[in-house]
């Protein structure tokens, strides 16, 4: 029988007590498309993302049955980028070499390693990766059915992208919830009395999610609710089966997890981003929960606290560039949507472009190029990963940068940048207004200090002014003389700067060309223009 | 770091090479495709797609051949080098099939199974071996030295000053920004690798070019020394003008040590990079005991002669390292200081130890002549001195501060490996 055909109380009950019979429970995540050819690939495969899973947890050590590199590229490497971290402590690898690959298999080493992993009394997670699946290599010994023995875990690294893995993963997790032995790391159960929620997700190597975690925490703290586990994250393996204790589930991400919220069975709800999607998930928790006082007085509350500075900000003149502020953003599915609503709707900066970075949607990078490319103002602000630093450097596009993804490196265990919840809507209020100062100060239109020195006393000027307007031909003040060319490239670039800063832009423009072109003593071409504009680029 | 990794570096950093990553997994391609533009190339790092289904199928070769068409067609690379990862080593795509050049472009087959590659200066042999295999045999009219090995970009400058003064030049350096830097080896008169890992690439070079090879580097009192009476010697130049130059220099290093001296302090070092060998000889000039080497370099001749001297100093050589033993060498000895992996300065930390990547502080450095000596040696200087520092904030995270203990590693045992070696010695 498949796990799907189970009604809930047999599944409440535990889907078969073995595991490997069981098979796996179906993920509700699409994967994204498998493409003929890649460009700055930016995401994971199934291996990477089932192994941060698994090493989440506390009890657990992890296997990767590949070669070195499968090991040390995800778990060494990449980590001490995305999570700070020096190294996963509990992860290793069988470290296949060509003896294996070729001839004997991958059982006998992995064997060992296993053994070794076992070794400290933790939970051992056994994870295919490319060359393993290849060759067909999976775990066969006598001891599969102990409870407690190592589990094997085919991560589809072929196939699967990491956030498919990690719902998979997760989902297992579940399925083997009677197999896990207590280890003396369980988190001690509840004694209060106040109703319970799961928090489902975050894993490694997710962005943000340190921040997104702490204030999903202090909201459900803050509605007079306790959080029963942080699943995966904060948990051991022997206290999967304990998710069943609570009144609800946060699934942090729509990305993975909610496959597992919904085997569990409890009423879900989504991590928000933005004031008004967050209102609404404190009455819907709380309505659940059966604390819709709590939760009114904690709106409330947060009106006069955290809210307090969101209010001062939106009534400053801040807020009045926002119209005009153009935005870009390229994210996995949560962060693209709740930012394109928070900052779109909820702000009202224009949303320029947007793309989803993961799923069935997804858009490869070169689609993401040539939009960015062709967007007349280019954005004030771009939030994605490096693949978007990196276009919006080689483009030489004016745009300033705001990491909201992975790809690329970056520090963010400090837990004051949250995305999700009242902090989070502040958090990006803020770093919208800080955009817009910086591009001022670039775009300031003068920038003499010292102040050009006086070659000529004010008489001369006077004696001069006349000739002056007649050498011009004009009857009035001299007028430098621009190519029709020169016109248009300028008219161009002002046109890419976001409309607030133009007239700065337009007065800077003409100023320094024209500063150029009476050096030369030529008119102001097009080769003045373009000088001009690439010494004030911003350098991405 | 995956081993393939030492080539894909390399090849992106070539700025009229346009690499092609087949890789044998998004997990695969994501890992290098981040690191590279962490710390590589603000550049795009091209693939075909892969699947179980593709790999199956066998469609991948299809689609490389039409884009290794395309790309040539479009930006005209000089060299679009195809470097081939685990599985699609394992499948065995028939990349004999790939045109060799199209236009003016070569392409350039490097295999890349991580699985037998092992480590980075594997990794970064196999592309010299690549690339200079292509090109045509070596021409009559030879002069100069071609240089082999990753250096500081202004050490082919400094070294090409001294050959000057002896009456020869550096003809050509090999990992180049250019395709026309290796193309030039072709003129050469003598290659010198200057790391002892390019074994491969000088099996087939001296198969081929029918060139003198001189080992080694001008690193350290000693070796600054032996390195330029070696090339002296292998070119038959002026005998006493060299010995002049090579004298020199030596008081020059000499110089540079003693204003650096590291007597009395212990050193670990650990690297994958290939030129720990040569840092190692620095510090025991300088005065240090270094009990061992760990070196993710395999047992080569290139190494016999470098393995020697390091011996003959106290220290052993440990091939083919092993992580977990350089984990577990931490446990008792109190080392003055730990210049080595990400991991195993992690652990350094926790019990208090300066210590220092070695990719991102030492590898970034020259080490060669003079300036290189004071400069590195200036460093490690530094990271010793800040001893309290590290110890300080070690105290503070530790559950008891007078018992600094390392956190457990689910592979790390905790066998004292230095206690054994010195133990070993010993005997």
């Amino acid at each position: 029988m498949s796990a799907a055909g189970l009604d809930k109380a047999s599944r409440a009950a535990g889907i078969d007590k073995t595991g490997r019979a069981a098979g796996e429970l179906p993920s509700e995540i699409k994967n994204t498309p498998i493409r003929r050819r890649v460009t700055d690939l930016d995401h994971a495969g199934g291996d990477t993302g089932a192994m941060q899973v698994f090493a989440s947890l506390r009890d657990a050590n992890v296997v990767l049955d590949g070669p070195v590199g499968c090991h040390v590229m995800p778990a060494v490497a990449v980590i001490n980028y995305t999570d700070s971290l020096p190294y996963l402590q509990n992860v290793t690898c069988s470290e296949l070499s060509e003896t294996e690959v070729t001839l004997a298999g991958t059982l006998g080493v992995l064997k060992e390693k296993v053994a070794a992993a076992a070794a400290d009394g933790k939970q051992v997670f056994i994870v295919s990766t490319p060359v393993s699946e290849l060759i067909g290599a999976t775990w066969t010994t006598e001891h599969i059915h102990e409870k407690g023995s190592a589990l094997f875990f085919d991560s589809h690294s072929l196939d699967d992208d990491e956030w498919r893995a990690r719902d998979r993963a997760l989902l297992f997790l579940w399925a083997h919830r009677d197999h896990f032995i207590e280890r003396g790391t369980s988190t001690p159960p509840r004694t209060s009395t106040r109703p319970l929620v799961n928090i489902v997700g975050p894993t490694y190597g997710n962005f943000n999610s340190y921040s997104d975690l702490a204030e999903i925490k202090r909201l459900i703290a803050g509605i007079g609710a306790e959080v029963n586990l942080v699943y995966p994250f904060e948990s051991s393996a022997h206290d999967t089966a304990r998710l069943a204790d609570a009144a609800a589930t946060v699934v942090m991400y729509r990305e993975y997890g909610s496959s597992l919220a919904h085997e569990v069975g409890l009423p879900t709800f989504f991590a928000p981003i933005g004031l008004e999607p967050t209102t609404r998930f404190l009455r819907d928790l709380g309505a659940v929960l059966g604390l819709e006082d709590d939760v009114a007085a904690f709106i409330a509350r947060e009106k006069t606290e955290t809210l307090a500075a969101w209010h001062d900000i939106w009534r400053s003149t801040h807020s009045d560039f926002f119209a005009n502020a153009p935005v870009a953003i390229v994210a996995p599915p949560t962060y693209k949507d709740g930012l394109t609503y928070y900052l779109g709707e909820e702000l009202g900066l224009p949303v320029a472009f947007s793309a989803y970075r993961t799923g069935p949607q997804s858009a490869p990078s070169d689609e993401v190029r040539d939009a960015l490319r062709g967007l007349s103002p280019a954005p004030m602000l771009v939030l994605g990963s490096i693949n978007e630093r990196m276009i919006l450097a080689q483009e030489a596009l004016p745009s300033r940068f705001l990491q909201c993804s992975f790809p690329g490196a970056v520090v963010r265990r400090a837990t004051g940048t949250p995305f999700v919840g009242y902090a989070g809507a502040l958090w990006l209020l803020q770093c919208v207004c800080e955009t817009l100062f910086d591009v001022l100060f670039a775009n300031l239109p003068t920038s003499a200090a010292p102040p050009e020195r006086a070659s000529v006393p004010t008489k001369d000027l006077l004696r001069d002014a006349p000739s002056v307007a007649a050498a011009n031909g004009k009857g009035q003040n001299s007028i430098t003389t621009w190519t029709d060319e020169a016109k248009a490239l300028a008219e161009l670039t002002v046109k890419r700067v976001p409309f607030f800063v133009r007239v700065s832009v337009n007065k800077k423009l003409r100023a320094e060309a024209e500063k150029l072109a009476a050096r030369r003593g030529s008119a102001v071409d097009a080769a003045i223009v373009r000088e001009v504009t690439a010494r004030y680029s911003p350098r991405n | 770091m995956c081993p393939a990794f030492g080539a894909v570096r390399n090849l992106l950093r070539m700025e009229d090479a346009m690499p092609i990553v087949i890789s044998s997994g998004d997990g695969c391609l994501y890992g290098h495709t981040f690191v590279a533009h962490f710390y590589v190339a603000n550049r795009p790092v091209h693939s075909p797609g892969v699947s179980s289904e593709i790999w199956a199928k066998g469609s991948a070769f299809d689609e490389l051949r039409s884009m290794v068409c395309d790309m040539a067609e479009r930006h005209e690379p000089a060299i679009i080098p195809i470097c081939s990862l685990c599985v699609s080593d394992t499948v065995g795509l028939p990349f004999d099939l790939l045109p060799k050049q199209i236009g003016n472009t070569e392409v350039i087959y490097v295999p890349l199974p991580a699985y037998s590659v092992h480590t980075h200066a594997r990794a970064k042999d196999i592309v010299v071996d690549s690339l200079v295999w292509r090109l045509p045999p070596q021409r009559k009219a030879r002069s100069g030295v071609n240089l082999i090995g990753e250096i500081f970009p202004s050490d082919p400058i400094a070294i090409d000053e001294l050959l000057r003064r002896m009456g020869t030049h550096v003809n050509t350096h090999v990992p180049g920004p250019r395709w026309a830097d290796y193309v030039a080896m072709v003129d050469g008169a003598l290659n010198a690798p200057l790391h002892p890992f390019y074994s491969e690439s000088v099996k087939r070079m001296r198969a081929k070019q029918g060139l003198p090879f001189v080992e080694g580097a001008p690193v350290g009192i000693d070796g600054t020394y032996r390195w330029i009476t070696a090339i002296g010697a292998a070119l038959a130049l002026d005998e006493a003008t060299v010995e002049r130059v090579a004298q020199q220099e030596r008081a020059l290093v000499r110089e540079a040590i003693d204003g650096q001296r590291l007597d009395g302090l212990t050193f670990m070092v650990a690297g994958y990079e290939g030129h720990e060998f040569l840092l190692v000889r620095l510090l025991i000039e300088a005065g240090a005991a270094v009990p061992f080497l760990s070196t993710a370099v395999n047992a080569n001749p290139l190494a016999r002669e470098e393995e020697r001297w390091l011996r003959e100093r106290g220290c052993t050589v440990l091939y083919s390292a092993n992580f977990a033993d350089e984990i577990a060498a931490l446990t008792h000895r109190p080392y003055d200081c730990v210049i080595g992996t990400t991991p195993l300065c992690a652990h350094a930390k926790e019990l208090g130890i300066p210590s220092i990547y070695y990719t991102n502080a030492i590898a970034t450095r020259s080490l060669m002549l003079a300036a290189g000596a004071a400069d590195v040696l200036s460093l490690v200087n530094q990271t010793v001195r800040a001893k309290a520092r590290y110890e300080r904030i070690a105290r503070f995270f530790a559950a008891d501060e007078n018992k600094l203990e390392r956190s457990a590693t689910s592979w790390a045992p905790t066998i004292d490996l230095t206690t054994h070696l010195l133990a070993s010695q010993a005997t």
